[in-house]
């Protein structure tokens, strides 16, 4: 193994952890971007996920399918486990939230850290708190080019997150739902005036933040193959890290911030000390805060009077 | 627009609040400072404290479980003391050490309880017992492996599982000679334990003269571990041993195949459970090596009846299972050599008895508290069970 290969290596496995960075990155932005809330309570709906697969492939075992494959049953899961998340991060946005549309910005960020205690704990009492092994879903082959290995689930995970991006950028760029959404990230009063219905929309901005995410959390457990109720914690803070790394409310930025993010974090640890992994990835957030605010591709908020 | 008021504040009267929380809490406080040191009440607890919750729960489950099974049969077989039953008091330290001093401290404070068994990992032990000494009741743990725990001079301290600076030159011992091996790497978590076992491990790895490809550590909790292996597949070594627990050490074997590499992978006793082989799944545990406070249980005739009832009870045994027993029977024949549910008396018990043959084999404490008998096992995992192929050196 060349010290190229080793290089290459590094980007391939930062890639895939990246893309999940980044679907979870997309909710925290896309929501920051409609409703100037950071819904801190984001990386348990991704763990949810990884939870809620777990359960619709323990659901599957029990249906007479095995015949069929998991090729198609894959995608059935990714519906099942999407809509849930999505229709809980709906309720979550309806009951913690909304009511606090109109207090100080401190109290929604209060109820958010409330709502992630609620789930972790919700998530360990129903399914224990061991870790619990997480089926890869799909028959594992490695593939080497010289002596670099990537996984045929490497790929998926790569191929499916670039796909489920690029289905919300036509859908934000192209939709009348879309085009309302930018407008309220806009501006939120005029957007009023024009008749789009506010709490609709942020709905809509939680709906499909949670799906993401609840798809990032079936990856993750594909790709890890064990869960913990508490896997939330760190991932949401990293991915909130990436959606700060591209520009908080930008969603291009979100996803370049999540792959650099798993890149550089995987360089970090690979090149200078293991040891240090968790800190790349907080230092970087330091750094950006300090130096460049918006981020990569945010732009710089004129602050209205 | 709903406008939220400022409160109007009047801060005499929250002054007064905070004097009377603070005079409220002095005075509970004096009165749980004068409480008797031998308990009125029938009931003798024993605590039994280690990771209940979280990632690293069913070890811990597993070694409250023997303790349990200990007090059960000494309630079955008659009163330890006349007119009082035996309790265990279970408390969650969540392998958290600010959590494991809260405990520490709860079980001081309750008159009844005795004795604690627990805690699980060093890095809960070492605060804990502060507490424990200052309270004046006796720890025995079954489980924590560091050597530094005994040397801190406290007279409450016991414990029954042989130290990492026995464990770890065995381990080391063992590759050398058995395996052959000649270049290794070493992972450690970075705790108490992982650390202190991966460094006494190394220490005498090099004494063997085996060469050490690089010590690197990783955060307990993260889950990708690839950075790391990567930069560790071209130098190619024979074995890769981490000093940690199940959690990171299942996926630290997992990810290590998915790179291809080849090395032979072994630990110490937080990897000798049947629940790591369940994570990393049996093809890829399968070949894993982990050395062990003990032997081969099923050999030691005593142990039968133990495996047999607890089997009976709780399903399949853990590797800690049997200290966690022996350790709560350890305090049960100091409590009945006593006499009496007096802290200090149960102490001085417990210095006295001279050997207890206990399911693991002969628990024999030195003056420091440590167990004289240690023995330290090697485990291999074979057919996806953990079989066990002999002493470590």
């Amino acid at each position: 193994m060349t010290p190229l290969d080793v290089f290459l290596q590094q980007i391939v496995n930062g890639l895939t952890i990246g893309m999940i960075y980044a679907l979870i990155a997309l909710g925290y932005t896309i929501v920051y971007g409609i409703a100037q809330l950071i819904n801190f309570a984001h990386g348990e709906i991704f763990m949810v996920g990884a939870y809620f697969g777990l359960l619709a492939y323990t659901l599957i075992q029990l249906l007479p399918v095995g015949s069929v494959g998991f090729l198609f049953i894959l995608p059935l899961i990714f519906l099942f486990v999407m809509t849930l998340t999505a229709l809980l991060g709906v309720i979550v946005e309806r009951f913690a939230y909304r009511p606090l549309r109109e207090a100080p910005r401190l109290a929604p960020l209060i109820t958010a850290i409330g709502v992630s205690f609620l789930l972790q704990n919700a998530v360990m009492i129903l399914f224990g708190p061991a870790d619990k092994r997480f089926p890869s879903l799909i028959e594992i082959h490695k593939l080497s080019f010289h002596h670099v290995t990537i996984t045929n689930l490497q790929i998926m995970i790569t191929g499916f997150s670039l796909i489920l991006m690029l289905v919300l950028h036509t859908f934000i760029k192209y939709t009348r739902m879309g085009k309302a959404m930018r407008a309220l990230a806009d501006d939120r009063e005029a957007a009023c005036l024009m008749g789009i219905n506010v709490n609709q929309i942020i709905s809509i901005a939680f709906l499909i933040g949670s799906a993401l995410a609840g798809a990032g959390g079936i990856m993750f457990g594909m790709y890890y193959n064990t869960i913990n109720f508490h896997d939330g914690y760190l991932a949401g803070l990293k991915a909130f890290s990436a959606a700060v790394l591209g520009g908080i409310g930008n969603i291009p930025g979100a996803m370049v911030g999540g792959v650099l993010l798993g890149i550089l974090e995987g360089m970090g640890a690979g090149y200078i000390s293991s040891e240090w992994k968790n800190v790349f990835a907080f230092f970087i957030l330091i750094l950006i805060l300090l130096f460049r605010p918006h981020g990569l591709l945010g732009s710089r908020v004129v602050k209205k009077v | 627009m709903k406008k939220y008021a400022r409160q109007p504040t009047n801060e005499g009267a929250f002054v007064k609040r905070i004097h009377f929380v603070l005079i409220g809490s002095v005075l509970a406080l004096s009165f749980t400072g004068c409480t008797q040191n031998t308990s009125q009440s029938n009931v003798i607890k024993i605590g039994c404290s280690a990771p209940l919750t979280g990632d690293q729960a069913q070890i811990g489950i597993d070694t409250c479980r023997g303790a349990q099974l200990a007090v059960d049969q000494a309630n079955q077989k008659g009163e330890v003391l006349p007119g009082k039953t035996l309790e265990l008091l279970e408390l969650d330290d969540q392998h958290n050490p600010a959590q494991a001093v809260n405990v520490a401290k709860k079980y001081v404070s309750d008159p009844d309880v005795i004795a604690v068994v627990g805690h699980f990992n060093s890095s809960c032990t070492k605060p804990a017992s502060a507490i424990y000494n200052e309270g004046g009741m006796v720890q025995i743990t079954p489980a924590s492996t560091n050597p530094e725990l005994s040397k801190q001079g406290f007279k409450t301290f016991f414990r029954a599982a042989a130290t990492d600076d026995v464990q770890g030159p065995a381990a080391a011992k063992y590759v050398a000679s058995k395996l052959g091996v000649k270049r290794l790497f070493i992972i450690d978590d970075k705790t108490t334990y992982g650390k202190g076992l991966a460094d006494e491990f190394e220490k005498e790895a090099r004494k063997q003269s085996i060469e050490i490809l690089g010590h690197e550590g990783i955060t307990q909790g993260d889950k990708d571990f690839t950075p790391l292996l990567t930069k560790i597949k071209p130098m190619d070594p024979e074995l890769i041993y981490f000093g940690g627990i199940y959690p990171e050490g299942s996926l630290l074997i997992r990810q290590a195949r998915g790179l291809n590499i080849t090395s032979k992978f072994m630990g110490g006793d937080g990897l000798a459970t049947p629940i790591f082989i369940e994570l990393a799944s049996k093809e890829i545990a399968e070949g894993t090596y982990a050395s062990m406070v003990g032997g081969d249980m099923r050999k030691i005739p005593s142990a039968a009846q133990f495996i047999k009832d607890y089997e009976a009870k709780y399903g399949s045994m853990g590797q800690w299972s049997a200290y966690g027993f022996d350790s709560a029977n350890v305090v049960i024949e100091a409590i009945r050599k006593a006499g009496q549910n007096n802290r200090e008396a149960v102490l001085k018990a417990m210095r006295e008895i001279p050997v207890f043959k206990g399911v693991t084999g002969e628990i024999i404490f030195d003056e420091k508290g440590d167990n004289k008998n240690q023995f330290i096992g090697v485990f291999k995992v074979e057919n996806g069970e953990l079989t066990y192929v002999g002493p470590a050196a």
